[in-house]
């Protein structure tokens, strides 16, 4: 059996007093998409944010690609990976952000190529050769020269994903990347996400979409108050709630 | 403009009766200060001339600000060698203020406690004396400290001697001294860039793997130049001025040249225009730059960036041209 891209067993993370991650565990194997849906506070979120160690997440043991996620472990004791090694993990995991949180500064092909460039040294011939290519698989062939400010939402948000999938990661975290679209703006990047889970890529989704889901998601994960309440295949999570709490969020989402 | 597919309608725009007023007294006080400024006065001597037998007289004329002697001086050797000084100044002084200010501002919001209250401490300290006070301290440095040694702290190893008369001479005392200072007014402002940018491009950077070092040259800084340009073109003219006090130090700069030449013609207003016409001339340069850096480092700030005054001049220019010409009417938007 291979290694699971993702492993957490009893992740614990608090803010101050506050206890957002109880001991969640999860498996995420290569090439399955998964989704985590949940009420607002739940914890989705800071759940996908330590697993590229945006958060430091304070007990529990956190596996990417079979690694330890910003410890070595060594005779017994845990030691903090340096700030070089975390930036070399973190490389190798791509995260779309609600925001989109493109370089405001930087043209479409800078934001893209910038990550290639600077971080993994790729030559800027090749890093735009793989910019022009990535935005023709994400619909925006001709948009190079813009900024981020002169395109809509949807298109911003399709850059974002190009500029992740730059890097060449061998897994994407998506945090709720349609949440801040007009609603007609959706579909266009659930395309493109959906073409690229069909490529094979490992994926976690933050979502609200429901649909998006019960489509694509290999495994879906329900999140309440800091403990994975369901898990399983999209038909039994969404469609045959078992738990109480379940039941009431998919009333109201749905 | 039609109405509902009607006739041609007339349309009458609203009266803007204060903005008149307004615009009426402007210009009135605008007058005055043209007409004062080129007024002539007389110098109290009487000149006569007899013309066809008959003797007449009349007052000598001068202007009231002495024009005459301002262009005389205006390219002075003297002046100009101080106006170069006054920039060496502005130039090292800004170097060295928005050096150490960005390492003051970057250690301000780090996460160690300690690098960020020693720049907390610096800038309290800088801010609250007076400059003028820190130049002279700079000047007299050698009262407390005669020799500076470059060697190992608290050992006996030193690779470097000289005497604190050689390295601050006035102008080193000058230029250190107000770079110092400026250090503790930039470093606030570069931290106000710094906290502008949005967190989630810090989140984006790093989750491309990028390390803080990178993040913060690649990323933040770009985009905090934004919000720092403006306030620092504000520095700039300012230290521009404040190097006038250097001649407290024995550095003759711009207002020292103009002050050693009317100490001994006694045309004070004459060559203190002199020095404030070249402080204007340098301002108008600067404002210049800094207006075509804010346009740089604002790309992809807004969708479409704002015309530059030349484009501007050149727009209005055709839009008068074509109200001008009746056959050039400028489309009505149908709606």
């Amino acid at each position: 059996m291979t290694t699971p891209m993702v492993e957490g067993r009893g992740i614990c993370k608090s803010f101050g007093a506050v206890e957002v991650l109880k001991g969640v565990d999860l498996t995420v194997t290569r090439g399955e998409v998964s989704c985590l849906i949940g009420p607002s506070g739940s914890g989705k979120s800071t759940l996908l944010r330590c697993i590229n160690h945006l958060e430091q997440h304070d007990a529990g043991e956190l596996r990417v690609d079979g690694e330890l996620v910003g410890y070595v472990a060594r005779e017994g004791k845990l030691y903090e990976r340096s700030d070089r090694e975390i930036c070399a993990q973190r490389a190798q995991i791509g995260m779309v952000f609600q925001r989109f949180n493109l370089f405001a500064h930087l043209t479409v092909l800078d934001n893209i190529t910038i990550g290639q460039i600077k971080v993994k040294g790729t030559s800027a011939d090749l890093a735009k050769q793989k910019a022009r290519e990535l935005l023709s698989r994400v619909g925006l062939d001709g948009k190079e020269a813009y900024y981020p400010s002169q395109l809509s939402g949807g298109q911003q948000q399709r850059v974002a994903i190009a500029r992740a999938l730059a890097m060449e990661p061998k897994l994407m975290l998506f945090d709720e990347p349609t949440s801040a679209l007009d609603p007609e703006l959706v579909g266009e990047v659930l395309d493109v996400m959906k073409d690229l889970a069909r490529s094979g890529m490992t994926m976690i989704v933050v979502t609200h979409e429901m649909g998006f889901a019960r489509e694509v998601a290999n495994t879906v994960y329900f999140l309440d108050r800091g403990i994975i309440e369901e898990s399983g295949d999209p038909y039994s999570v969404l469609s045959e709630p078992r738990s109480e709490r379940l039941k009431i969020f998919l009333s109201k989402v749905l | 403009m039609t109405m509902n597919g009607d006739a041609e309608v007339k349309v009458v725009p609203v009266r803007h009766v204060g903005r008149w007023f307004g615009g009426a007294v402007a210009l009135l006080f605008l007058a005055m200060l043209v007409h004062t400024l080129f007024s002539k006065v007389p110098t109290g001597s009487v000149r006569c001339h007899v013309l066809n037998g008959i003797r007449s007289c009349h007052n000598v004329m001068t202007w009231r600000f002495s024009w005459g002697t301002v262009s005389q001086y205006f390219l002075n050797g003297e002046i100009l060698s101080g106006l170069v000084k006054t920039l060496e100044l502005t130039i090292l002084a800004m170097v060295i203020g928005v050096g150490l200010g960005v390492v003051l501002a970057i250690m301000r919001i780090s996460p160690s406690r300690l690098l960020s209250a020693t720049a907390w401490s610096y800038t309290w300290f800088f801010r609250g004396t007076p400059v003028f006070v820190q130049l002279i301290f700079w000047f007299n440095i050698n009262a407390v400290f005669p020799n500076i040694t470059l060697g190992l702290p608290f050992l006996p190893v030193a690779f470097f001697h000289i005497s604190a008369n050689a390295l601050f001479t006035p102008f080193n005392a000058a230029f250190i001294g107000l770079g110092l200072n400026e250090a503790a007014y930039f470093s606030e402002i570069a931290r106000s860039g710094l906290i502008s940018v949005d967190e989630g491009q810090v989140e984006a950077a790093s989750s491309l793997g990028m390390r803080r070092s990178q993040t913060l040259r690649l990323v933040i800084l770009p985009q905090a130049m934004r919000v720092i340009l403006p306030p620092t073109g504000n520095e700039v003219i300012s230290m521009l001025k404040t190097t006038s006090l250097a001649s407290a130090v024995g550095v003759t700069e711009l207002l020292g040249a103009s002050g050693n030449i009317y100490a001994q013609n006694y045309e004070i207003i004459p060559l203190l225009i002199v020095a404030s016409l070249q402080y204007l001339v340098v301002t108008t340069l600067l404002s210049i730059g800094q207006y075509y850096l804010e346009r740089h480092f604002g790309r992809g700030a807004s969708r479409t960036p704002p015309p530059t005054p030349i484009q501007r001049l050149r727009q209005d220019f055709f839009r008068l041209r074509s109200r001008a010409l009746p056959s050039h009417r400028a489309p009505v938007p149908s709606s």
